[in-house]
């Protein structure tokens, strides 16, 4: 165990899926590489659990990967809300590699696409899973990176190398911001550590704690697609291939906002750096933009991707009301958002690989031809959308509430609550559009030769739509879930002091 | 010895130039170029920084994390520069504002 097992299980299957893909040729066995992958991430998900089952007792486990204790470095601290992310990566994880396998199967380099796949979700584990900013930043570029390469990855075609190389130079001057207030914070304590950073300066407040503040909120922004940087990501996701796009509005724009919110709450502490209302302000701006221009959108996946803008600016709005309460709703929607997310864009990959187009007037009406996609696309849309018995709206409902509480306290946040419920009126209507275009218009003529996605297609997209049902209808369970990681993420005593002592 | 403030100027002027090379140029290879500058921006802060803690003393952790950050970064342009060529052969040009859908 270099890694704890779920990222070393990952890493490791990641070198070796070359091998296998090697082994397949060789052998003339179908797919071997592809099943290798999928083995790897059921396996993780496995030994995750067995994390699972330390961490749900309240405990924190600290290890230290690189073998000494040199002050808190290279260290790593699993809590609920770390166990918690990572268990949403996986699970995308897992579903995108079973989608794959049918999805990618015209295209060249399989071994590549498998192992950068696994190496990106072992990054984004690793980051979920960071004890300090040395860890968090070897993880976090690993994700970058990997991302970068997965967005270009049809090379052959102009647009994933146009879209990766916009992706690549604000993602990475995003990077180098964040890292630029490492350094800040880095010369102001002498540490990197989470935990040792919290215990300084988490009381008050000083120009350059400020500065080192504002510059990680402007870089993981740029990854979580908050508003005034979020002009690549309209651009990025939609010409990664599809079960790439389900990865990155799924999950990866959440680890920006897994940093945010570790980072916020515990070196940043919102009692002394009093950030709630600005990054509320930020949280409406960026679903009011997000939601304006995906009505706006004539090709199915850019609009999903816009729509993930909106979706982000309801988890902050979540995260920036500071309360246990809103924090679990912010990562309830998260997991929600992840799931039917998710599930709409493999479902245009579905539509993709059908027709070979993304314009919604050639789309019209597919979902007449291809019975099950199109059912399982109802349920995402309207999961995204609010409906009540599906499991957006029990998240945004809860996001709501807790800002409506924070009102109590200023005035002013029923009003951005306001803003919000119109955001999310405002966003049926383009879901209901989506739905009326694809499911209830007379087939057009591209449209009326689909046919079904195969069966391994069709199987994530299945256990997603039931998982959106669910949740929907019994989010006990999850809720919980969410609310302990919440309440791991508040609770600052414990994680400083199984540091600090 | 130089005061710490000199470096910290430095570093600033740096990352300013850095952003300004993003805002600014409209070749790709220019660009990345100025993404590395705001890495070593970054990475000067680390090492001066870890020189002033304590006095007469070098911590060796921002050092680790500045080699690191310069592994990372050739990894990263490494990335940048496949996609750069990939750019080239589609277009015959490096120049940002010949690619078509892009809005810089």
């Amino acid at each position: 165990m270099i890694l704890t097992w779920p990222i070393d299980i990952l890493v490791l299957f990641a070198v070796t899926t070359p091998i296998a893909y090697l082994a397949g040729t060789k052998l003339r066995v179908e797919k071997l590489a592809d099943t290798w992958s999928v083995i790897g991430f059921i396996f993780s998900i496995i030994s995750l659990y067995f994390l699972y089952q330390e961490v749900s007792v309240g405990r924190i486990i600290t290890y230290y990967w690189a073998g000494q204790q040199l002050r808190g470095v290279a260290m790593l601290k699993i809590d609920m809300l770390g166990v918690f992310m990572a268990g949403i990566f996986l699970f995308i994880g897992l579903l995108t590699a079973i989608y794959s396998v049918r999805y990618m199967e015209h295209d060249s380099g399989h071994a590549e696409y498998y192992t950068l796949l696994l190496l990106m979700v072992s990054g984004m584990v690793g980051v979920a899973f960071a004890g300090d900013f040395f860890t968090f930043f070897l993880f976090w570029e690993l994700m970058c990176i990997t991302s970068y390469v997965l967005v270009a990855f049809r090379k052959e075609k102009w647009e994933p190398i146009e879209a990766g190389f916009k992706y690549f130079v604000m993602s990475s001057a995003g990077s180098a911001t964040v890292l630029f207030a490492m350094s800040i914070l880095y010369g102001m304590t002498g540490s990197l550590n989470f935990a040792y950073l919290s215990t300084t300066l988490s009381t008050s407040a000083s120009p350059w704690s400020v500065l080192a503040m504002a510059m990680i909120v402007t870089g993981l922004g740029v990854k979580a697609a908050i508003v005034p940087f979020h002009s690549w990501l309209p651009d990025a996701h939609p010409a990664a291939p599809s079960s790439i796009s389900a990865m990155l509005s799924g999950v990866v724009i959440k680890t920006g906002v897994y940093g945010l919110v570790r980072i916020m709450i515990l070196v940043f502490a919102p009692d002394a750096y009093h950030w709630q209302f600005a990054l509320a302000i930020l949280a409406v701006l960026t679903m009011t933009v997000g939601n304006l221009m995906a009505l706006l959108q004539s090709d199915l996946k850019r609009l999903l991707a816009f729509s993930s803008i909106g979706h982000i600016g309801y988890i902050l709005f979540g995260l920036s009301a500071a309360t246990i309460y809103g924090l679990t709703g912010g990562l309830f929607h998260v997991m929600n958002h992840a799931m039917s997310k998710a599930l709409l864009f493999l479902c245009s990959g579905a539509f993709l690989l059908a027709i070979e187009s993304r314009n919604l007037d050639d789309l019209a009406g597919i979902g007449r031809k291809m019975k099950i996609t199109g059912l399982v696309f109802i349920i995402g849309a309207l999961a995204l959308a609010g409906v009540p018995p599906l499991n957006g709206f029990q998240s945004e409902f809860m996001i709501l509430l807790a800002g409506i509480q924070n009102g109590a306290g200023n005035g002013t946040w029923y009003w951005l609550s306001a803003i919000m419920i119109m955001n999310i009126l405002f966003s049926v209507a383009y879901y209901l559009r989506l739905v009326q275009i694809l499911i209830l218009k007379e087939p057009s003529s591209l449209a009326s030769k689909a046919k079904e996605a195969p069966m391994s297609m069709l199987f994530p997209m299945v256990i997603l739509a039931i998982m959106c049902i669910i949740v929907g209808v019994y989010p006990g369970p999850f809720v919980d879930l969410a609310n302990k990681a919440a309440q791991a993420a508040f609770n600052l005593d414990v994680y400083v002091k199984s540091v600090v002592g | 010895m130089i005061p710490v403030a000199y470096y910290l100027t430095t570093s600033f002027v740096l990352f300013v130039v850095g952003m300004y090379c993003l805002a600014v140029k409209r070749n790709m290879i220019k660009l990345i170029i100025g993404i590395e500058i705001l890495t070593s921006a970054a990475n000067l802060n680390f090492i001066a920084l870890s020189a002033y803690g304590k006095p007469g003393e070098v911590d060796p952790l921002g050092h680790t994390f500045a080699i690191m950050s310069i592994v990372i970064g050739a990894c990263v342009v490494a990335v940048a520069l496949t996609i750069a060529v990939h750019a080239y052969r589609h277009y015959k040009t490096l120049d940002v504002r010949e690619l078509k859908r892009l809005r810089w």
